[in-house]
Order: structure tokens, then sequence, then C-alpha cells
């Protein structure tokens, strides 16, 4: 193996995992619904994770089996489920940007119910859950359970995007009293959506608390749905691919302009802010983002043309 | 043009008999101190062209949208073959059989003409489990019906002419054309009743002429009963076979547009200003 990849295990499943995280946002907003809850199911997630890993299941020595680490992914998808049921039926009748603030005020409730004294003996309170074991040697080895992660919810998007509930998504999102009016339940298939992105946010939480081994209240807050929803917004929120490509070169951004500042050709300070100010970038980027490609970098138009083998990129976003 | 598939099954010549496809029972709507719909009733018949006629504000909009569920009657019953349908949700009443087109076209614009009209087969294929599940990983019945769906879309935008523009966005039609796909996709519903709602508006009168004929089209081909709203009184009066006329959200007359036509009150209210 290259020592490329190995020292840079982590950040390469962070990308990976980021990609899942988005499209953990962009589900719900094929139904036209601007959810930021996917930290607080994440957080969830790792929780759940954190416990069972160091609570119930006492490993002897060695690495984590990683039939345990599948079941606690499983068991925080089912989780993020249930709870996304019960959260989403209520606040899916708010719209638009109300149902961000919903979504903004759940996830604070969570952090807050994570750091409340009661809860202490399973979440660790502010210090959080330490040495939550390892199921590998190393972070690259993260992609055995990661890399068949993404695949599996790009295939279910993917799929999801041409069939009958993907078409109810998107007619909700075109226009939900015309959806109706043609015999769409809008209310189901909108808890439908926010409950798969929950489950698909919950479940990388799980993986996410290994990867880090410690879990605490400083994850799945309201900057992480920022960063989701740049990832969404500037990859494409029209394909899956969008935010699988958004999150996958947003996330190795910042590791990149910082290599570029160690290489020397660009101004210590310049490398520093750019690596540093992350969340200054985004929100220019997604500023800028939001008046020249309103769909985001990666159309579906786009993917068309070049299936097309037709023009290049540029043209096609012009013709658009 | 391709002639449309066969006929379906109808099951509802037994439940709806003389008594009328669609009742509706002493229905109000206000909207605070304004009553929109006062104490409306009438019947429409299986099989029948009805028209709803009135001046501006009359309250015929807000007949269609009690109709098919958009806002709940203040007062009164909706029956349809039978079965009391007040307070349905939309999508429950379209999924019975009650399609609608808009005022003020309601298209998915961004998307295809196409996949406008394959989203209004909703109700005709396998949702929950099996279908999530069948469509997710290309398992029956999944891949049959996405096909039959597509082939089904496509004969629809053929009888509305559009066939051949299939892949186009709604967005970029012209009004008429965007009125014709909206037809398309309410018959994608196959619904017993269909309701037009203003579906001359921005016509040319030779598009008025062919749309009278294209609406007893439909009606013999997919058994329809319709019931229009229309400003055109010549339209109305050519094509219906009867006529609601209200006024200030009150039901005026009802009858035979020849009888219509000579009510005192609807030529004071409505035929005697025009």
């Amino acid at each position: 193996m290259p020592s490329f990849f190995v020292d840079n295990g982590f950040l390469i499943i962070s990308m990976i995992l980021a990609a899942v995280l988005a499209l953990s946002l962009y589900v719900p907003m094929m139904a036209g619904q601007l959810s930021l809850a996917s930290p607080g199911f994440y957080s969830l997630g790792g929780y759940i994770a954190a416990y069972m890993s160091t609570r119930v299941f006492h490993s002897v020595g060695g690495a984590f089996p990683v039939p345990l680490l599948l079941l606690e992914m499983a068991i925080a998808g089912f989780a993020s489920g249930v709870l996304a049921l019960v959260v989403g039926i209520p606040a899916l009748r708010l719209r638009g940007i109300y149902l961000a603030l919903a979504t903004i005020a759940f996830v604070e409730i969570l952090r807050v119910l994570a750091l409340t004294e009661g809860l202490e003996a399973i979440t660790g309170g502010a210090v959080g859950v330490f040495n939550i074991p390892q199921p590998f040697a190393t972070k690259l080895s993260y992609l055995w359970v990661a890399a068949p992660l993404l695949l599996i919810s790009m295939f279910l998007v993917y799929r999801i995007e041409r069939i009958r509930v993907g078409r109810a998504f998107i007619a909700i999102r075109a226009d939900e009293l015309a959806a109706a009016a043609m015999g769409i339940n809008p209310t189901y298939y909108k808890v439908l959506a926010f409950t798969i992105g929950a489950i698909l946010a919950g479940v990388v939480g799980a993986l996410y608390a290994h990867l880090l081994n410690t879990w605490n209240a400083r994850q799945g807050t309201f900057d992480a749905a920022i960063n989701f929803l740049a990832f969404v917004l500037i990859g494409g929120s029209r394909t899956f691919v969008g935010p699988v490509v958004g999150a996958l070169v947003l996330t190795a951004l910042p590791e990149l302009l910082r290599a570029l500042g160690d290489l020397g050709f660009l101004p210590g300070w310049l490398a520093q802010s750019l690596s540093d100010g992350r969340l200054i970038i985004y929100g220019v980027l997604i500023a800028v983002g939001a008046v020249f490609f309103p769909q985001g970098l990666i159309t579906p138009d786009l993917l068309q043309r070049r299936r097309a083998g037709g023009r290049t990129p540029k043209q096609s976003e012009i013709a658009q | 043009m391709t002639q449309p598939t066969a006929s379906r099954a109808d099951t509802s010549e037994q439940t709806a008999t003389a008594a009328g496809l669609l009742e509706i029972t002493t229905m109000s709507r206000r909207f605070g101190g304004l009553v929109a719909v006062d104490d409306v009733s009438f019947s429409v018949r299986k099989g029948e062209i009805f028209g709803l006629i009135g001046p501006n504000g009359a309250g015929k909009t807000t007949m269609f949208n009690l109709i098919t569920g958009l806002m709940p009657p203040s007062s009164g019953r909706l029956c349809y073959k039978g079965e009391d349908i007040t307070g349905l949700r939309p999508h429950q009443i379209a999924a019975r059989g009650i399609a609608r087109t808009f005022q003020n076209v309601r298209l998915f614009g961004d998307l295809s003409a196409l996949l406008n009209v394959m989203i209004a087969r909703h109700s005709h294929t396998s949702g929950g489990i099996t279908g999530v599940l069948g469509g997710v990983f290309g398992l029956p019945p999944g891949p049959a019906e996405e096909r039959a769906t597509k082939q089904k879309a496509l004969e629809l935008l053929d009888l509305v002419g559009l066939a051949d523009r299939a892949a186009v966005q709604a967005r970029n039609f012209s009004y008429g054309d965007q009125r014709r796909l909206e037809i398309a996709r309410a018959l994608a519903l196959e619904p017993s009743l269909l309701l037009l709602d203003e579906p001359a508006a921005g016509m040319n009168p030779n598009e008025k002429q062919a749309l009278s004929s294209f609406i007893r089209d439909m009606r013999a081909q997919f058994n329809l009963t319709v019931l229009l709203i229309e400003h055109h009184v010549p339209l109305v009066m050519g094509l219906c076979d009867r006529i609601a006329v209200m006024d200030f959200g009150h039901l005026i007359a009802l009858g035979e547009p020849a009888n219509v036509q000579n009510d005192p009150a609807v030529i004071e209210a409505y035929l005697g200003d025009g």
C-alpha cells in the first residue's frame, strides 16, 4: 500500500463519510425539504456506538469485531429512523426556512440533552466517551466498511431518483399542491425522505465514533450542518452525484490548501487562512454558487451531455 | 395520433346510479367574513358534461378547491360514487378518481412533459415496501410497472398531440400546450370525474372549437364525467349538457343550457351584462 494513502487514511475515510452525510441532507432536499437535522442523527448514532462498544460489548483485547461494528451501525440507523418518524411527522408541517430552523433547534436539543447530568452515565457529559475500541489496525482499513457504505447509499439514491418514490419526491419539490392533486401524499413522502436521510446520518455517526476513537457533544453541531449543506449546494442539488462530489472535494480542500501552503509557493498567511477559514470559504462559496450555479456545479443536464459525449461542461452550463 | 388504450373497467356503474356521481349538499365556505360559497347543492350525473359558470368572484374555483379537498368546507357534505368524501385530503380524493386542472396552470415546470404525466400515474403503481424495494432493486413488479407507466404517459402525450416533445421541460411549452399537457396529466390518474378550470382561457376561437370536440372525444374514450368552469358563454352553451350558474357564492340557476340562458336571474347576474 503506497504510504501516501496510509498517511492520509483518516482524510480519505472522512471524505467518504462526508459524502454519505451529504446524501443524508440531499434526500430530504429531493422532496423539497431543507432539513439541517443530519448532525443530530449523526450525533445520536455516534453515542449509540460509543456506548455499546465501551459498555455493552466487552471486547477482550485485540481488535473490535467488525460484525459488532456493523450491528452498532444497524442499531444506530434503526434508532435514527424511529426518532426521525417521531420528529418528522410534526416538524414537516413546517415549510422552507421554518423547517430549517426547527431542525437546527432539534440538533441543539440533542446536544444539550447529551450534556445534561441525567444522561452523563451514557454520554459522558461534557467530557464525552473515550477509548472507543478500534476494529481496524489503521485508519485506512476503515475503507472496508466506509466504501461499501458509500456505494450502497449512492446506489440507493440513484435508484430512488429513477422510480415512483423519487418521482413523488420531485413532484413535491416542484409543486406540493399539484402533487397532492395528482394522488401523492405529501406528508408521507416528506417524512419518508426525512427518515431515509436520518438513517444514513445515524449509520455514519456510529462508524465515525470508532474512527475518531472518542465521541462528545461537539460532534454533530450546527456548523456541521452548514458543512453538509455546502457539500450539497456547491456540488449540486439536482442529482445524487452533486453532493457526493461536493463532499469529497470540499473535505479534501482544506488539507490540499494546507499542503499547498507547506510547499511554500503561497504566502504563509494566505495558506493559513485558506486552511483555517474553511467555514468562511464555504460561506463565500455558497453565496457565490447560489448566484452563478443555482443548481450546483454538477447538474443532471451536465451529466446527460457528458454521457452523450457532446460538448464540454462549460458550454452546457452556458446553454442551460 | 394513435387511438388510446382500451377503456378501464368501470366499478362505478352500480354505486352511482340515479343519485349522481358527485353529490354536493348544502356546502358553504367562509373566509373570515366573506362567504365564498353559500349553501350550494347540486349533483353531477355520470357521463355528463356539466358547466359551472358565473361572474368573477362568484365562487367557482373555490367550489373546485372544495371538491378536490384543497380546502375543507365550512359546512356541507360531499359524496362521490355514494361515498362521503367530505374532509378527505387532496391525494385521497385524487386516488378515488377525481382529477383536475388549474386555472393558473400548475405543471411541474422544471420537469419534462413525460415526467409530468408519469408522476400522475402514482396511484396506479404499487407503493409501500414492495413498491420501494421492487423499484430500488429492480424486482418484479418494479421494472414492468415502470415500463407500463412510461408507455401510458407517452400514449396520453400522443392523445394531446405532444408526444414529439415528451422530453421538453413543461415551462418551455406555449400557454395552450401547457393547458393540454395539464389535461394529459389529469387523464393519467384514470379519473371518472375530470374537473377543468377554465380550459379555454387564452385560446383563440379556432382552438376553442377544437377544445370543445376534444372534450367530447375524451368523454367518449375514457368514459368520463366532466365538470368545467368556463367564462366563454358560447363554448359552454354548445358543449355542456347541464349548467349551474353561481353569483356571489349562491347557486342561482341550474338546468339545460337553453333554460338557463332564459332565466331572468341569470340574465341579470351574468349574461345580461355581456
